[in-house]
């Protein structure tokens, strides 16, 4: 059974002006990657910041492999990123590195080691030796994943963490928390780049003023938004009911289309048709059927629903940041 | 705690305050090289034409007052401009976010950087008392001996951790620019309490007014003790003790000198504890501090 790394119940802070979170409950288990995602000002990093002892929750408890957060027995398990992330200007980025070792407690010899291993691993190299005065905020946040992984801690909070980067640095920050991950790391991700988070997390949770507005698997947030486009030549009105009754699956005209298409509507119009279907089979029966009513079939395809799109639709229409609408 | 004592050490040495400090001290002593030139280049004599001791111990006495005088300020805006931003700074711009989520308590980083500001301040304040004395010693009689010394040293040197603390106490309240004003402005309101202390001692006023004047800086003694400090250093260093028991001094000689009222000893142990007491009150509010 694995462990829990992470357990977070009823979490509140409350601020003075309405912000904050409120009754958060999660649990994340050993090795498991968790997307925590929101848009600005949704409250995510005031749980981040809670769960790291940075600030002092409200009311309810959270405890990392058992620890109470806030302890120096919790801090032992975590490595974190901030949001804003900087380091002593005044230091290398080696020093960095050797100062956040030093604070965890690892001897010279295992730091000494670790800190060229993780700055080749973070991709900053020789530039370690310069003073983090002369870094861009990008090498600063590859700085910022050095420390937060030195003490090799089981349990990585990452907010945001390849903000600064470039496409090229984003790349290898994802190869980065696969490799992690594999190694049985926990991550918590904070992050605004979906695309991230669908490619690495197992889990994630939508935050929307400071409450948990959705969770699940990846899978299954994005299984049930699974649609099928048809494109169809010939289509005459009367047929869409047929399908509809012979089939079972209940086809409509597509809303969305793929870009430079558009939907016709007259009799051999070429038209676009869509459904949400869970079974292959019906797929299939939709096809024979299209095609047996003498009609051409141009394209069939899934149309597989990005955690974009699907954050988009949790939020939209929602107030956000506590606004009074 | 070493690491962040050390760490700050590194902080200082590397940051420009330092440097601007350094330079300063140079040009600072190499003024008052001049200045001690100056005044000492007609060594009086005595009518049986020995070195008059008297008239040498008075310059010896004013150069020492001049020099430490502006020493002083010289040492509290190093101390001042290196920490006021060590907390609410770094806070601001996102190092401790990074750094209090290690494995450490809070109280011990707050430690490690008092440590490492006061055992650099208080090394600097070493440097610049001992300069200052051996300018004056080069030109002049300077009076009391090694352990005078050490004692005035250790009174003169009460600043670094009153400052210190004040303003890691202040960084935990107010930002970092309010923090640097806020000392400022606190530091000018002892100095000027020092100030008018020292005119009321030489100025024929009514008793009240005398009196009134006298409440309100002895208040502000009590809240900034720096400079009442350096006062009691400069009495200690320049032997008014041992003068007071052999003619009538008592607060004109001190008044002459330019020291004003000097405390007593007790104001030493004040001193201490107030340190203590905000020390004790930085941490607290350290602990409790949302980053």
């Amino acid at each position: 059974m694995t462990q829990t790394a992470i357990h977070i119940d009823n979490l509140t802070k409350q601020y003075d002006n309405g912000r904050g979170c409120r009754n958060v409950q999660i649990t994340v288990g050993q090795g498991e990657a968790f997307g925590f995602l929101g848009p600005n000002g949704a409250g995510k990093s005031t749980l981040v910041k809670m769960l790291v002892g940075l600030i002092t929750p409200t009311s309810g408890t959270a405890s990392l492999f058992g620890d109470a957060i806030g302890t120096v027995a919790a801090k032992r398990h975590i490595g974190y990123l901030p949001e804003l992330y900087r380091y002593q200007e005044w230091l290398t980025g080696s020093e960095v590195v050797r100062l956040h070792a030093r604070l965890c407690g690892l001897d010279k010899q295992t730091t000494e080691r670790r800190i060229p291993e993780l700055l080749d691993r973070v991709g900053i190299g020789n530039r370690g030796k310069d003073r983090v005065k002369q870094y861009s905020k990008g090498m600063q946040q590859r700085l910022g994943l050095a420390c937060a992984l030195v003490a090799d801690p089981p349990i990585l909070f990452l907010d945001e963490p390849s903000s600064a980067l470039d496409p090229v640095g984003r790349l290898d920050v994802r190869t980065l928390l696969r490799e992690l991950k594999q190694e049985g790391k926990t991550i918590f991700l904070n992050s605004h780049l979906l695309e991230e988070v669908e490619n690495i997390c197992d889990r994630i949770a939508l935050l929307n003023n400071g409450e948990i507005l959705r969770h699940g698997t990846v899978q299954q947030v994005l299984h049930a938004q699974t649609r099928w486009l048809f494109k169809i030549g010939g289509y005459t009105p009367e047929i869409l009911p047929w399908l509809i009754e012979t089939s079972g699956v209940q086809l409509h005209r597509a809303e969305s289309l793929p870009d430079g298409e558009r939907n016709g509507g007259s009799m051999g119009d070429e038209i676009w048709l869509e459904a949400v279907i869970d079974n292959e089979q019906q797929v299939g029966l939709i096809t024979t059927l299209i095609v047996n009513q003498g009609m051409t079939l141009y394209y069939v395809y899934p149309v597989r629903e990005r955690l974009e799109e699907w954050f988009m639709e949790a939020v939209s229409g929602l107030s956000h940041r506590g606004e009074q609408e | 705690m070493n690491t962040i004592i050390g760490m700050t050490w590194k902080e200082l040495l590397r940051k420009k305050v330092m440097l601007m400090t350094l330079v300063m001290t140079v040009l600072f002593l190499v003024l008052f090289w001049f200045i001690a030139s100056t005044l000492t280049r007609d060594v009086p004599l005595s009518p049986t034409g020995a070195v008059d001791l008297v008239a040498q111990y008075a310059k010896g006495s004013t150069l020492l007052t001049l020099g430490f005088f502006f020493g002083s300020f010289i040492l509290a805006f190093l101390v001042i401009f290196s920490s006021f931003s060590s907390i609410s700074g770094e806070a601001e711009i996102g190092i401790m976010q990074a750094t209090l989520t290690r494995p450490i308590p809070r109280w011990k980083w707050y430690i490690g950087r008092w440590l490492g500001y006061v055992t650099f301040g208080m090394l600097y304040a070493l440097l610049l008392y001992v300069s200052i004395i051996i300018v004056t010693d080069i030109h002049t009689f300077v009076p009391g001996n090694l352990m005078v010394h050490i004692q005035s040293f250790l009174v003169y040197a009460m600043a670094v951790p009153i400052l210190i603390t004040l303003s890691l106490l202040g960084s935990t309240a107010f930002s970092a620019l309010g923090n640097g004003v806020f000392m400022t402005m606190f530091y000018g309101a002892g100095w000027l309490g020092g100030m008018v202390e020292k005119f009321t001692s030489v100025m024929s006023l009514e008793p009240d007014i005398h009196q009134r004047l006298n409440n309100i800086t002895g208040i502000i003694s009590f809240l900034m003790p720096v400079d009442a400090l350096q006062r009691k250093m400069m009495a200690i260093m320049l032997g008014f003790d041992d003068l007071a028991g052999m003619v009538e001094v008592g607060s004109s000689l001190t008044a002459g000198m330019g020291l004003g009222q000097v405390v007593s000893g007790s104001f030493i142990v004040y001193a201490v504890l107030y340190t203590v007491i905000l020390l004790l009150w930085g941490m607290r509010r350290f602990n409790h501090k949302e980053l």
